[in-house]
C-alpha cells in the first residue's frame, strides 16, 4: 500500500514534467492544427539559453526564466514567420514536414555551438523536501507544477476572456471566417507560436534543472511524450493536456510497478493506442476535434504529377542496371543499394499514404518485422535466405496489417500518431520478447543472402539484387495503381465519406493497401538484415520512420517514380555532404526546408 | 638494447613515456606519404559526444607521434567519417574505406548495431576493423580481420562483483542499461556475484533515453538491497545516482567502470559522493603511461581525460607500433596485431592480443570511491551497512 502511494506520487511527478511540454504543443495543435515537431528543439534551446545565462551572466532563477521565455518566444515567432507562414494555404503536410526539417536544423545548431556532451544545469533552490509515503517531493517538483498549472490557468483565462484570446479561438475554428471578420490571423498565429515556444523553452530549462542534465539530443523523446499526452488530453485542449500528461505519468509508473522498468514506454504507447481507439478526441476534446480533421484530401497536397514518359523511365532503369559495369566503385554501389532498399520503404509508404490516405509514421516497424522474421528464420531455424526473405515479406504483410487494422477508422494527424506509436511498440516488443528475438543482444551471425549455397556478397551482386526487387515492386505497384483498385484507393484518399457512400468497403481496401505495402517494406527489412548480419531493436528506429515519410513527400505522395527519387535524394544527400563532417545534417535539414518551401507537392508531384 | 631501436620505436617511447627518453625536438617532422587510418564513428546524432571524445584522444596521440618523426618518416593521419552510429551509414563507409587503397586499417564504429553491420564487408575485403569500444561478445567473431581492444566484460564485471562483495555487500540490486552491452554485463555480474555468495535481489533494465527513475527506485527499494549496482554510462549513471539521493534512499551505490568520467561528478553533483567504482584508467595512478597521457591531455585541453579519450589515444599508439614493426599492408596489420607484444597502454599497462579471441586481456583496475566531489582510490574502509 505504501508503495502504491509512492508509485502514484512518482507518476504525478513525471506527469507534471510532461505537462510543461504538452501545454505548448496543445496550444499550437489547437490553433495551427499542426503537430509541431520543432517544439522539442525549442525546449532544448530553452535549456541551453538558460545554461548560458546562468554560466556567463550568473542570473538568479527568476531572471533566467524571463530571459529564456523572451528568447524562445522570439524564436517561436521567427519560426512561424520564416518557416511556416509561407506555407499557409498549402496542404497541411507541408508545415508538418517543415517542423521536422526545422527540428534537424535547430538540434544540429545546438550541438555545434554547445558540443554534444551533456552538461549540468545546477539550480539554486533551498534543499528541503516534503515526505509523502516512502518518497518525497522537493522545491523543483513544486516549481514545475506551479509553472505548469499557472501557465495553463493563464492561457485558459487568456483564451476565454481577452480579445486576442477570442481571436485565437476564432482562428482555430475557422481561419477564413476569422480573416473575413477582420481578425489579423497572421498576428494571432505569430502570438500563439511565441507563447507556446516561450513555454516550451521554460519547460526545457526547468526539466534540465530538475535532472541537472541537458544534452542536444533531448528533444525527440520530449516531443514524443508531449504528443502522447496531448492526444490523451484531447488535441488543442490546454487543461486536457495537463490531465493527459498526469495520466500518462501514472500509467508509466504503474506499468513499472507491475512489470518492470523496461516496459515503461510500452505502457505509454499502449495507452495512446487505447485512447485513439476508444476516445479519439481525448478526455476533453469535443466532437469538434474530429470534424476539424480533413474531410477531403487537404492533408496531402493536390497537384498535377510531372509526366515522365515511359521510355525515359525505362532508360533510367536500364542505366541503373548498367551502372556497375561502368562505375564499379563499391562505395557508390553501396550508397545506391541503400537507396534501393530505402526506395522499397518509400514505395510502401507512398502506397498507403499517397494512394490510400493513411499517413504512416511508424513504417520502420514494418522493416523491423521483416528483418527479424528473415533473420530468425535463417539463424535459428536454418531456412535459406532465398526462402526466408519472401516469407518475411508475407509475415510483415499479415502482421503489419493486423497491427494497423484497428487504426483504420482514424484520419489525418490521428493515423499519423497511431502509426508512430505502433512503430515504437514493435521496437519495444522486440526488446522485451527475449525468448523469440534475443532482446537487447540482437540477432548476430545472420547469413548473407544466398540460394542453394551460392552467396550474394559482392557490392555489385547485392546492388543488382536490390535494384531488381525495387523495380519488380515498382512495376507491381504501378499496375495496382492503374487498376480499379488504385482508383478506389485514391477515391478513399480524396474523400472517404463519398467513397463509403458509393459502396466502397473502406476497411477492406485499406487492408489491401497495407498488405501490399507491408510485403515491400518487409522484403526491404529482410534484405537489410542479411546485409548487416546483425540486427537489434535499434536498427530500425523511429528516426527512420520519419525519414521514410520525408522521402515519400519529397518525391510526391503516391508517385511511384517520385518515391524512388526521394529515396535516392535523401540517402544520397547526407553522403554527398560528407565533406562537411559535423555540418552535414545541418545542411541536409536546410535543403529539406527549402524543398518544402518551394516545392511542397514533392519533386514529381502527387498522383 | 636501446641501440637497436629504430627512430620510430624511440618516437613511440617518447609518446608513451614522455620526452625524457627521446628528444622529440630533434626529430625531423615527417615528410613521407601519410599513413591513413579510416575512422567510422558518430559526429552527429545522439551519440555524437563519444565521437568528439575519440577525436581528442586521437589528436593528442597523433601530435605526439608526428611531432616525434611519425612512423618511419611517414606522418599518421586519420579520415573521420561520420556514421551517426547508424548501420545504414556504416556499411556505406565500410565500402568507401575498403575500396580506398590509402586506408590501412579501420577504427570503430561506436555501437554494436552500427559496427557489426559493417563487419562482414571489412572481413571479406581483408581490412582490419578495429573496434575499441565494441564490447558485444560476438563482435570479434565476425572473422580474423575483426579485432577489439575494448575491455572484455568477462574481465571487468566479475571484478566489479568482487569489489561489491569486498565492500561487504550481500544483497545487490542491479540497474542496467538495456542494450547488448548492459545486458551482457548484467548477466556476467550476476553470475559472478552469486559465485561470491551474494544475492541479486532485483535487476532492472532501462532504455538509453530514460531520464526518470523514481518508480524504478521504488521497485529497487522494495527489494530491500544493501547496495544498488549501476551498469551505466556516466550520463545515465549520474541521473540515477542523483535520483537515488533525491528520493531519500541512503543505500550505498557501486557503479561499473564506464561511469568513470569527470562528467559523472559534474552531472551527479553531491549525489556522486560515496559512489564506489572501479576503473581501468585513473589519472592519479602513477604508472608512466598514465601520467604522460594525463599531463599532455590537461596541457592541451585544460580538462581531465575520461575513458573514451584514453581508449582512443591507446588505439593510435597501438597502431603506430604495429605499423612500425609489421608494416602497413592490410594483411600485415592483421598479422601484426596477433604478434605485437606489450604495447604501452593507458588502459592495459601492457597490451598483448590473444590471437584466438582477437581481444586483449588483463585491463588494469583501480578501486575508487568518490570523496568530496573527486574520484579517489578506495581507502579500504568498508561502509557500514544496516
Amino acid at each position: 500500500m505504501n508503495s502504491f502511494i509512492d508509485y502514484t506520487v512518482n507518476g504525478l511527478v513525471i506527469g507534471n514534467v510532461y505537462a510543461l511540454l504538452a501545454v505548448g504543443l496543445a496550444l499550437i495543435f489547437g490553433v495551427a492544427n499542426l503537430i509541431n515537431f520543432a517544439h522539442g528543439s525549442v525546449y532544448t534551446i530553452g535549456a541551453y539559453v538558460g545554461w548560458a545565462a546562468i554560466t556567463f551572466l550568473h542570473t538568479p532563477l527568476a531572471v533566467t526564466i524571463l530571459i529564456v521565455a523572451v528568447a524562445c518566444g522570439a524564436l517561436g515567432a521567427a519560426i512561424e514567420r520564416v518557416a511556416l507562414r509561407p506555407l499557409q494555404g498549402r496542404a497541411r503536410i507541408a508545415p508538418l514536414l517543415a517542423t521536422i526539417g526545422l527540428s534537424f536544423v535547430l538540434d544540429q545548431l545546438v550541438q555545434l555551438i554547445a558540443s554534444p556532451n551533456p552538461r549540468a544545469l545546477p539550480v539554486d533552490l533551498p534543499d528541503w523536501r516534503i515526505s509523502i509515503g516512502g518518497g518525497s517531493v522537493g522545491p523543483m517538483d513544486i516549481l514545475i507544477a506551479g509553472v505548469g498549472l499557472s501557465s495553463a490557468a493563464l492561457l485558459y483565462g487568456f483564451l476565454r476572456f481577452t480579445k486576442l484570446g477570442y481571436a485565437v479561438r476564432a482562428t482555430a475554428q475557422d481561419r477564413d471566417a476569422a480573416r473575413q471578420m477582420g481578425v489579423n490571423v497572421d498576428g494571432v498565429n505569430s502570438a500563439v507560436f511565441a507563447i507556446a515556444s516561450a513555454l516550451g523553452g521554460v519547460s526545457g530549462l526547468l526539466v534540465g534543472m530538475y535532472y541537472n542534465h541537458i544534452d542536444p539530443a533531448m528533444s525527440f523523446q520530449a516531443t514524443l511524450k508531449g504528443v502522447v499526452a496531448v492526444v490523451i488530453g484531447g488535441v488543442g485542449n490546454v487543461p486536457g493536456a495537463i490531465v493527459g500528461s498526469l495520466l500518462l505519468g501514472l500509467t508509466e509508473s504503474y506499468g513499472i510497478a507491475l512489470f518492470g522498468t523496461t516496459y515503461r514506454n510500452l505502457f505509454a504507447f499502449a495507452l495512446l493506442i487505447l485512447f485513439l481507439l476508444v476516445l479519439p478526441n481525448g478526455l476533453f476534446g469535443g466532437r469538434k476535434a474530429v470534424e476539424a480533421e480533413p474531410m477531403t484530401g487537404t492533408f496531402i497536397a493536390p497537384s498535377r504529377a510531372l509526366r515522365v514518359p515511359d521510355y525515359v523511365v525505362a532508360a533510367l532503369a536500364a542505366g541503373a542496371f548498367a551502372l556497375p559495369l561502368v562505375a564499379p566503385a563499391p562505395y557508390l554501389l553501396q550508397v545506391l543499394t541503400n537507396s534501393w532498399l530505402a526506395g522499397l520503404l518509400a514505395l510502401s509508404l507512398t502506397l498507403v499514404a499517397g494512394a490510400a490516405g493513411q499517413m504512416s509514421f511508424g513504417h520502420a516497424g514494418l522493416l523491423a518485422i521483416g528483418g527479424y522474421a528473415s533473420a530468425l528464420l535463417a539463424t535459428d531455424y536454418g531456412v535459406m535466405p532465398l526462402v526466408s526473405v519472401p516469407v518475411a515479406g508475407v509475415v510483415t504483410s499479415l502482421l503489419g496489417t493486423a497491427l494497423v487494422f484497428p487504426a483504420f477508422r482514424l484520419r489525418g494527424h490521428y493515423i499519423a500518431i497511431a502509426t508512430l506509436a505502433i512503430g515504437e511498440i514493435v521496437s519495444l516488443v522486440i526488446l522485451n520478447w527475449e525468448s523469440l528475438t534475443h532482446g537487447a543482444m540482437g540477432v548476430t551471425g545472420i547469413p548473407p543472402l544466398s540460394a542453394f549455397g551460392y552467396e550474394v556478397t559482392s557490392a555489385r551482386a547485392v546492388y543488382w539484387l536490390t535494384l531488381s526487387a525495387l523495380v519488380a515492386f515498382a512495376l507491381l505497384q504501378a499496375r495496382l495503381s492503374s487498376s480499379h483498385i488504385g482508383r478506389t484507393l485514391r477515391a478513399l484518399r480524396d474523400d472517404e465519406i463519398a467513397a463509403r457512400s458509393h459502396g466502397v468497403k473502406v476497411t477492406r481496401y485499406k487492408a489491401l493497401a497495407f498488405g501490399f505495402a507491408g510485403f515491400g517494406a518487409g522484403v526491404s527489412g529482410a534484405i537489410s538484415a542479411h546485409l548487416f548480419s546483425y540486427l537489434n531493436n535499434q536498427t530500425f528506429d523511429s528516426q527512420l520512420s520519419l525519414l521514410a515519410v520525408t522521402m515519400a513527400i519529397l518525391g510526391g505522395m503516391g508517385n511511384i517514380l517520385g518515391a524512388i527519387v526521394g529515396a535516392v535524394a535523401l540517402v544520397g544527400l547526407p553522403e554527398a555532404f560528407r565533406f562537411a563532417a559535423e555540418y552535414r545534417i545541418l545542411i541536409y535539414g536546410i535543403v529539406l526546408l527549402l524543398l518544402v518551401r518551394f516545392r511542397p507537392q514533392g519533386l514529381l508531384g502527387t498522383t | 638494447m636501446h641501440a637497436h631501436f629504430s627512430p620510430t620505436r624511440r618516437a613511440l617511447l617518447a609518446v608513451t613515456f614522455g620526452a625524457a627518453f627521446a628528444p622529440a625536438a630533434l626529430a625531423a617532422s615527417p615528410q613521407g606519404e601519410p599513413i591513413l587510418l579510416g575512422v567510422s564513428g558518430p559526429l552527429t546524432g545522439p551519440n555524437a559526444q563519444y565521437g568528439a571524445q575519440w577525436k581528442k584522444g586521437f589528436d593528442l596521440a597523433l601530435d605526439a607521434i608526428n611531432g616525434a618523426g611519425g612512423v618511419k618518416g611517414r606522418p599518421l593521419q586519420y579520415q573521420f567519417e561520420d556514421s551517426q552510429a547508424d548501420p545504414r551509414q556504416t556499411v556505406a563507409i565500410a565500402q568507401k574505406f575498403v575500396s580506398d587503397p590509402k586506408i590501412v586499417v579501420e577504427l570503430g564504429d561506436f555501437s554494436s548495431t552500427a559496427s557489426m553491420a559493417a563487419s562482414s564487408i571489412y572481413q571479406r575485403a581483408g581490412l582490419v576493423q578495429f573496434g575499441f569500444t565494441n564490447s558485444h561478445p560476438n563482435f570479434t567473431k565476425g572473422g580474423d580481420f575483426i579485432w577489439s581492444s575494448s575491455v572484455s566484460q568477462a574481465d571487468e564485471t566479475p571484478r566489479l562483483a568482487k569489489y561489491a562483495t569486498e565492500l561487504g555487500f550481500k544483497k545487490l540490486a542491479v540497474l542496467y542499461l538495456n542494450t547488448d552491452w548492459g545486458r551482457t554485463s548484467q548477466t556476467l555480474f550476476s553470475n559472478a556475484a552469486k559465485s561470491l555468495g551474494a544475492e541479486v535481489v532485483a535487476a532492472e533494465g532501462y532504455q538509453p533515453d530514460e531520464k526518470d527513475f523514481r518508480s524504478t527506485l521504488v521497485r529497487v527499494r522494495d527489494a530491500n538491497p544493501d547496495v544498488i549496482v549501476l551498469i551505466s554510462y556516466y550520463a545515465d549513471g549520474a541521473l540515477i545516482a542523483r535520483q537515488i539521493r533525491s528520493v531519500g534512499l541512503k543505500t550505498p551505490i557501486v557503479a561499473n567502470g564506464s561511469v568513470y568520467s569527470p562528467k559523472f561528478i559534474e552531472l551527479a553533483g553531491d549525489a556522486a559522493n560515496g559512489v564506489f567504482t572501479e576503473t581501468n584508467f585513473f589519472p592519479g595512478e602513477q604508472r608512466p603511461e598514465v601520467q604522460n597521457f594525463v599531463t599532455k591531455f590537461r596541457a592541451r585541453y585544460s580538462e581531465d581525460p575520461d575513458t573514451f579519450n584514453a581508449v582512443a589515444y591507446d588505439t593510435i599508439v597501438l597502431m603506430a607500433q604495429v605499423f612500425d614493426q609489421f608494416g602497413t599492408e592490410r594483411a600485415g596489420v592483421r598479422d601484426g596485431l596477433a604478434k605485437v607484444k606489450d604495447v604501452p597502454s593507458v588502459i592495459f599497462g601492457k597490451a598483448t592480443f590473444d590471437p584466438e579471441t582477437r581481444r586483449v586481456a588483463g585491463a588494469r583496475a583501480v578501486y575508487l570511491e568518490v570523496r568530496d566531489g573527486k574520484f579517489a582510490p578506495w581507502d579500504g574502509v568498508k561502509p557500514t551497512t544496516n
